[in-house]
């Protein structure tokens, strides 16, 4: 297989069947929540209005007048045990050895169980391609280029997700997401590897992960804010 | 908003999906009857030959509303490929038998003369014992199809198969009656036992919805959804009044009416009482369905709520966005 034409076509391929486990930090108490990442994931990924891979949310803590707000970024945490693809009727949800998460996009059905599934609410689908500018204007190149571009790689009509931009992992770089964060919050890497700049951040702050009791053993860890 | 009440619902399963699980009940309810009341020695000749007529079209008819539903519904065939994990999986098989039998016990009981040999017996009460099991596994799966879904924790109880079957066999049992009235030959008496046996299902459904709220407002996400439930006027005015406690009352009237001839005022009853009573079932689903919020997102003591998604309506050319 031409791992090249393989990648975000939702095929593995030879080179992700053999890479290691994938998983990411983010550090709460450097995210300001500026949305980068959010952008960085648009633009890189072609979204369509309403479809956020990656999300940020705003929680708070504590009583009044001791109240502190707090930004949680969110995106997919490529669950070990997902759920997703536990209730998947076609196997259009796959899990790749090296821990991604990813939907053959040829495969779906479009019935949208594992929207219902995620407890993370992490998965889109859209029924058309829409343009962020007013109906009846005509598409701009850049336009044309996202439309062709999410079609290829995501479509319409099937279940959508985030996929640690498995395409940048192949060339050697990071997630979109993890580029984009000015604060340096998110870090990227081999979960497996024990030396590796992930796995010492979480043992050395315990890093913890979201709502553990969910039980689908996510990969996207977070240190604490305070 | 009550500050109580903000998290995100789900938007992705609506009408179609309401109507695709309330036409499978109602398929499944009607052969369940239909094929018991067979196995008691065929007492309502009526109920048995409509319910056996209602069962299949239902199924393949609500089938139709799922496969409008699927964003992709050309691979709608590939819906059985992995039935050890997947209840899509499992009630694509359910429903596929379950139609098969349906519609098999109904030429054989309709159109055959198997029923009048003792060999023919022997058949249609194996086809119906059959189709008994798979009507029964019909009814749990539309219950345990959003009881499976990890996502949505209000659904994620043993209570929802259970309103669902009861519900199932309540929308049913309505059916069967609503179309019985035009049943050539139908006796008073026979609409008087359906009444009972009506009134008697709405009581079990009231049971097992008290029961699924009750159990939901134990815990903080399932409370969302049910406090969002209880203030919705279809729920409260066309479910809980006039889908349950209209057509008890209804049903009670014709039961205990005497000298009821076929074509008298309390024929308009009872077709009034199952309407309602279908409408009920229709919207119970509908408000289970829409009223599913995502769980509440917590680390290190901070809640994150999920609100709305984000999907503002776009502006028109030359108009501001709106605020």
């Amino acid at each position: 297989m031409n791992q090249t034409q393989s990648l975000g076509t939702g095929q593995p391929s030879l080179l992700e069947l053999s890479m290691p486990r994938y998983g990411m930090v983010i550090d709460l108490k450097r995210c300001y929540g500026c949305y980068a990442c959010v952008m960085a994931c648009k633009v890189k990924n072609h979204t369509p209005p309403g479809v956020f891979w990656s999300r940020i949310l705003k929680g708070e803590a504590g009583t009044y007048p001791n109240v502190v707000r707090q930004a949680l970024p969110v995106l997919c945490m490529q669950c070990d045990e997902p759920s997703c693809l536990e209730v998947c009727p076609t196997g259009a949800t796959m899990k790749l050895d090296n821990g991604i998460v990813i939907v053959d996009k040829d495969k779906c059905m479009g019935c949208k169980y594992c929207m219902m599934a995620c407890p993370y609410g992490a998965r889109y689908s859209v029924d058309k391609w829409e343009s962020y500018f007013p109906d009846g204007l005509p598409l701009s190149p850049y336009e044309e280029f996202a439309k062709r571009a999410w079609e290829e790689k995501s479509g319409v009509g099937v279940a959508t997700k985030c996929d640690f931009c498995r395409d940048r992992i192949a060339e050697g770089r990071d997630p979109a997401c993890v580029e984009a964060c000015p604060a340096k919050a998110r870090t990227f890497g081999d979960l497996d590897d024990p030396d590796s700049e992930v796995s010492i951040l979480i043992k050395k702050y315990r890093g913890e992960v979201l709502n553990p009791e969910f039980g689908n053993k996510p990969k996207v860890y977070y240190l604490a804010p305070r | 908003m009550n500050p109580n009440v903000n998290g995100q619902l789900q938007r992705d399963w609506g009408w179609w999906i309401a109507v695709y699980l309330f036409l499978g009940g109602i398929g499944a309810g009607a052969y369940t009857i239909a094929a018991v009341n067979w196995y008691l020695g065929d007492t309502v000749s009526a109920s048995t030959a409509v319910g056996l007529w209602i069962g299949f079209p239902a199924l393949l008819i609500g089938s139709i509303f799922l496969l409008v539903d699927l964003g992709t519904p050309t691979r709608a065939v590939l819906a059985g490929m992995k039935p050890s994990t997947s209840w899509i999986a499992r009630g694509f098989w359910i429903i596929s038998v379950f139609m098969v039998l349906a519609l098999l016990h109904l030429i054989l009981y309709a159109f055959g003369s198997v029923g009048q040999t003792a060999g023919g017996r022997v058949i249609l009460n194996l086809v119906a014992a059959a189709g008994i099991v798979c009507a029964v596994a019909t009814m749990a799966y539309t219950g345990i199809l959003l009881g499976a879904s990890k996502g949505i924790p209000f659904w994620r109880t043993g209570a929802v198969p259970v309103v669902f079957v009861i519900s199932a066999l309540v929308t049913g049992h309505f059916t069967i009656m609503l179309i019985a009235l035009f049943y050539p030959g139908v006796t008073a008496e026979a609409i008087q036992v359906m009444s009972l046996e009506a009134a008697a299902l709405v009581v079990l459904e009231v049971l097992a919805i008290l029961f699924f709220l009750q159990a939901a407002f134990k815990t903080p996400d399932p409370r969302e959804s049910a406090l969002r439930i209880l203030r919705r006027r279809s729920f409260v005015i066309g479910y809980l009044i006039l889908g349950l406690a209209v057509p008890f009352v209804a049903m009670l009237i014709v039961y205990r009416s005497t000298g009821m001839t076929q074509l008298d005022g309390r024929v308009v009853i009872v077709a009034a009482g199952a309407l309602l009573g279908l409408a009920g079932g229709l919207i119970l689903r509908q408000s289970i369905l829409v009223c599913g919020a995502l769980p509440t997102l917590n680390i290190a003591g901070f809640e994150f709520r999920r609100i709305a998604r984000p999907k503002d309506p776009k502006p028109g050319i030359g108009q501001l966005p709106p605020r």
